[in-house]
C-alpha cells in the first residue's frame, strides 16, 4: 500500500500505474495528433472544418481490414487458428503493405471528397461549407452502414501484425514509510511492441510532413495559400492543386493512424468508428490553435494524456467529456488555442 | 392605432390561434387513427420549434452555435423530473400539468443557455461553434452518469401525454416571438450583431446583452420543445440528444436559409419527413440501382445544375426549364444505367429496403440542396402575402429583394 496515496476517503490514487498510463496516453495522443494534422492543414488553407475527416479515418481502418482479407487473412482461416505459423504472419512487410494501402486509399478519397463536395462551396458562406462537410460525413457513415461489413472480427487485422510481443520493464523507487523503514516497490511498465511501432511511425510521419511543408516547393505553396489564399493565387500558386494536395496529405495521415489503431489496438470496426476519434482530434486541433501544425501535435498529445489521466483518476465514464472541458478552459483563457495567435480585430 | 386597439388585436389573434390549434388537434385525431402518423405531426411541431429557436441564435444573431440538442435535453430532463415529482400521483385529464412542466423545462434550459452563453460569448465563429458543441457533449455525458436519473439507460416518465395542440402552439409562439423581434426595434440589435459586431458595438449596442438574450430565448424554446417531447415518448435517455441531433437542427436552419424563419419552418418539416418517408413508402432498391443513382445520378446532376447556374445566362423562364432539365435528365439517365447494371448483376443481387437507406437519402438530399443552392431554400427571404401577390402579378422580382 506504500504506493497508494489516500487523498480523500474512498478516493485512492495508485501511483505505481501512473507511468503506464502516461505511456498509453502518449501513444493514443500521438494518433490523435496524426488525425488532428488533417483538420488543421485543411483549416489552415481553406478555413473549413472538415467534419468528414473522421469518416476518412474510418475508411482507412476498413481499407486495412479489406487489404488484409485480400492478402489471405480471411476470417475463416483466423477462426480455425491456421494463421499461427503461417508464412504470411511472420512478415513485417504485411504492415508496410497495409499502411501504404490505407494511406493511398484515404488520400484518393480525400481528394475525391474535396473535388466533388468542397470545391463547389469554395466561394460560398462558411456555414454552407460546414453543412456540406456534415452532409459528406453523414453520407459516408450511412453509406458505410450499407456497403461495409459491420462488426467484422477485429482479430483479422491483428493477425497481420507479427509484433505481438510485450516489452516489460520494472524499475524500483525508494519509499520511506512513516516508521522510517525504506522499501523499494517495483513499478511495472508494460509496453506492447505495437505501441512502440506506432509511436515511431507517428514520429517518422511527422518528420516527413515537416520536411514536406518546410523544405519542398509543394510545402511552400501550401504555406503561401494558408497565409493568404487570394494573394497566393495571384502570385502564381495553383491553389486548386494546393488544396487537393493538402486534402490528400491530411487524409493519408488519418489513414495511417486508422491502420495502426486497427492493427495494434484491435478496436472493433463499424461504420461509426471514426466519429469519436474524429471529434477528439478536431478538439485537439482547436486546442493547439487550429491552422497551426505544431499546435495540432501538442493538442493531440495533451488530449491523449488528459484522457488516460482521467481514467487513472477513476472517472473513466467521463473520458470523452474531458476533451471538451480542457478545450473550453483553454479557449476561454486563450481564445486562439495554445499555440495560435489571438487576432485583434481592427475596424 | 392606439395601444388598446393593438392589445385588442393581439388578444384576439392569440385566442384565435389557440382555438385553431385545439381544433387542429381534434380534427387530426378524428381523421388519423394511426398513432404513428399522429406522432409525426407532433414531431413536426417539435422540430419546427427547435429549428426556429436555433435560427434566432444562429441565423438572426449570427452566433455560430451547434450544441442546440443540449438545451433540448435539459428541457426534457427538467420537465421529466419535475413532472414525476409533482404530478405523478395526480393524473389530470387536462394538459394543465403539461404546461407547468413545459414552463419548468423552458426555465431550466434558459438557465443552461445563460451558463453556456455568458462565458462563450468571448469567442466567435468556429471557436464558438466548437465550444457550444463541447458544452452540449459535456452536459450529455454528465447526464449519462447520473445514476439517480437513469444514467445511460434512461429515465421513465410516469405521465404520458401527447398534446398536438400544445406543440403547435409552442411552434407558433416561437415563430411569433422571432418574427415580432425582427419586425420591431428590439430585433434590430440582433441583426446588427450578425452583420458586424464591431460596428454594432460602435453604434452603442450592448453586445453581451444581445447575444445572451438570443441564447437564453433560443435555449428556452428548445427546452420547452424537449419538455413536450419527453412527455410524448415517456422515456428519455441521453442518447436521444446526441451531436447528430444538433447537426440535424443546424442543417434545418442552413437549409431553410440562415435568418429566414419561414425557411427554417419549411426545412424543419421537410428534413424531418425525409427519413420518415423511407419508413412509410416501403420501396425496394437493388444494389445496382442504388450505386448508379448515387454515382452517376448525383454526380451528373450536380455538374449539370452548376453548369446551368454559372455558364448559361437565360431569362427566368428558360432558366427554370433548364434547371428542371438539369435535375431530371441525370436522374433518368442514372435510372437507365441502373436498369442496365441490374441486367448484368455485376454488383450482385442484393436488394435494400427503403427503411435501410432512409438516412442515406437524408444525407444525399442535404448534399444536393447544399451544392445546388448554398444559400438555403429561401436565402434571407421571408414569406409574405405581398410577396405572393407580386409573384402572381408577375412583377419584376428585384423589388422583392432588399
Amino acid at each position: 500500500m506504500d504506493s497508494v496515496l489516500h487523498l480523500v476517503a474512498g478516493f485512492t490514487l495508485d501511483f505505481s500505474s501512473l507511468p503506464q498510463q502516461l505511456v498509453n496516453g502518449l501513444v493514443i495522443g500521438a494518433i490523435y495528433a496524426l488525425i488532428a494534422l488533417g483538420y488543421t492543414m485543411v483549416y489552415g488553407v481553406l478555413r473549413l472544418i472538415n467534419f468528414a475527416h473522421g469518416e476518412v479515418f474510418m475508411l482507412g481502418a476498413y481499407t486495412a481490414l479489406l487489404t488484409s482479407y485480400t492478402m489471405g487473412f480471411t476470417p475463416e482461416l483466423v477462426k480455425k487458428g491456421v494463421m499461427q505459423g503461417h508464412p504470411l504472419t511472420s512478415s513485417p512487410f504485411n504492415l508496410v503493405i497495409l499502411i501504404l494501402a490505407s494511406m493511398a486509399v484515404c488520400a484518393v478519397i480525400g481528394a475525391v471528397i474535396e473535388f466533388l463536395a468542397y470545391r463547389p462551396m469554395r466561394n460560398q458562406s462558411r456555414i454552407a461549407a460546414l453543412i456540406t462537410a456534415i452532409g459528406v460525413s453523414l453520407f459516408l457513415q450511412y453509406g458505410g452502414q450499407l456497403f461495409l461489413p459491420a462488426n467484422p472480427p477485429p482479430s483479422v487485422v491483428q493477425e497481420v501484425n507479427p509484433f505481438q510481443g510485450v516489452i516489460n520493464h520494472s524499475f524500483r523507487k525508494a519509499v520511506i514509510a512513516q516508521d522510517g523503514s525504506v522499501t523499494s516497490p517495483a513499478i511495472e511498465l508494460t509496453v506492447t511492441q505495437g505501441k512502440v511501432i506506432m509511436l515511431v511511425t507517428v514520429v517518422v510521419l511527422m518528420g516527413l510532413l515537416t520536411y514536406l511543408v518546410m523544405y519542398t516547393r509543394a510545402g511552400r505553396a501550401m504555406r503561401a495559400a494558408s497565409h493568404d489564399f487570394d494573394s497566393a493565387s495571384l502570385m502564381g500558386v495553383n491553389v486548386n492543386r494546393v488544396v487537393t494536395f493538402t486534402f490528400m496529405l491530411g487524409s493519408a495521415l488519418a489513414g495511417a493512424g486508422a491502420m495502426m489503431l486497427a492493427t495494434f489496438e484491435g478496436t472493433p470496426l463499424q461504420p461509426f468508428y471514426g466519429l469519436l476519434p474524429g471529434v477528439k482530434a478536431f478538439v485537439a486541433a482547436v486546442l493547439g490553435g487550429i491552422g497551426n501544425i505544431p499546435g495540432a501535435v501538442l493538442g493531440g498529445i495533451v488530449m491523449g494524456l488528459a484522457e488516460t489521466l482521467v481514467v487513472w483518476l477513476g472517472f473513466s465514464q467521463y473520458k470523452d467529456a474531458v476533451a471538451f472541458v480542457i478545450l473550453i478552459f483553454v479557449l476561454l483563457l486563450k481564445p486562439g488555442g495554445l499555440l495560435g495567435s489571438d487576432k485583434v480585430e481592427k475596424v | 392605432m392606439s395601444l388598446g386597439k393593438i392589445l385588442g388585436v393581439r388578444a384576439v389573434s392569440v385566442v384565435v390561434t389557440v382555438l385553431l390549434c385545439i381544433g387542429a388537434e381534434v380534427l387530426l385525431k378524428q381523421l388519423i387513427r394511426d398513432d404513428y402518423y399522429l406522432r409525426l405531426f407532433f414531431l413536426a411541431g417539435v422540430y419546427v420549434t427547435l429549428s426556429v429557436s436555433l435560427n434566432l441564435i444562429n441565423g438572426i444573431t449570427g452566433q455560430f452555435s451547434i450544441g442546440h440538442a443540449a438545451f433540448y435535453m435539459v428541457g426534457a430532463y427538467a420537465a421529466g423530473l419535475s413532472s414525476n415529482a409533482l404530478f405523478a400521483k395526480q393524473p389530470l385529464d387536462m394538459p394543465a400539468y403539461l404546461v407547468v412542466s413545459t414552463v419548468i423545462g423552458a426555465a431550466a434550459a434558459a438557465v443552461a443557455g445563460l451558463i453556456v452563453g455568458l462565458p462563450s460569448l468571448r469567442l466567435k465563429g468556429d471557436y464558438l461553434a466548437v465550444v457550444t458543441l463541447g458544452f452540449g457533449e459535456i452536459l450529455r455525458i454528465t447526464m449519462q452518469n447520473q445514476e439517480q436519473w437513469g444514467g445511460s439507460y434512461g429515465y421513465n416518465l410516469d405521465n404520458k401525454y401527447r398534446s398536438i395542440a400544445l406543440v403547435f402552439m409552442l411552434a407558433i409562439l416561437c415563430i411569433a416571438v422571432c418574427r415580432n423581434l425582427l419586425k420591431s426595434v428590439h430585433g434590430l440589435p440582433f441583426l446588427a450583431v450578425r452583420e458586424d459586431e464591431v460596428a454594432a458595438q460602435a453604434m452603442g449596442i450592448n453586445l453581451t446583452k444581445t447575444k445572451v438574450v438570443a441564447f437564453v430565448v433560443g435555449a428556452a424554446f428548445a427546452g420547452a420543445a424537449g419538455a413536450l417531447f419527453a412527455h410524448e415518448t415517456q422515456f428519455i435517455n441521453p442518447d436521444l440528444f446526441k451531436m447528430d441531433v444538433s447537426f440535424l437542427i443546424l442543417t434545418m436552419v442552413v437549409l431553410g436559409g440562415t435568418g429566414s424563419i419561414t425557411g427554417s419552418t419549411i426545412a424543419a418539416v421537410c428534413l424531418f419527413m425525409i427519413p420518415e418517408m423511407g419508413r412509410i413508402a416501403k420501396f425496394q432498391v437493388s444494389q445496382a440501382m442504388l450505386v448508379s443513382l448515387l454515382v452517376v445520378g448525383i454526380g451528373a446532376m450536380v455538374y449539370a445544375v452548376r453548369y446551368v447556374q454559372n455558364r448559361v445566362h437565360l431569362e427566368k423562364g428558360p432558366q427554370a426549364m433548364a434547371f428542371a432539365g438539369a435535375v431530371f435528365v441525370p436522374l433518368t439517365l442514372a435510372t437507365v444505367v441502373g436498369k442496365i447494371l441490374e441486367r448484368f448483376t455485376i454488383l450482385g443481387d442484393k436488394v435494400y429496403e427503403s427503411a435501410d437507406i432512409r438516412l442515406m437519402i437524408l444525407a444525399v438530399v442535404l448534399l444536393v440542396v447544399m451544392l445546388i443552392r448554398p444559400t438555403g431554400l429561401l436565402g434571407h427571404h421571408e414569406f409574405s402575402w405581398d410577396g405572393v401577390r407580386r409573384l402572381f402579378k408577375g412583377r419584376a422580382s428585384h423589388q422583392e429583394a432588399a
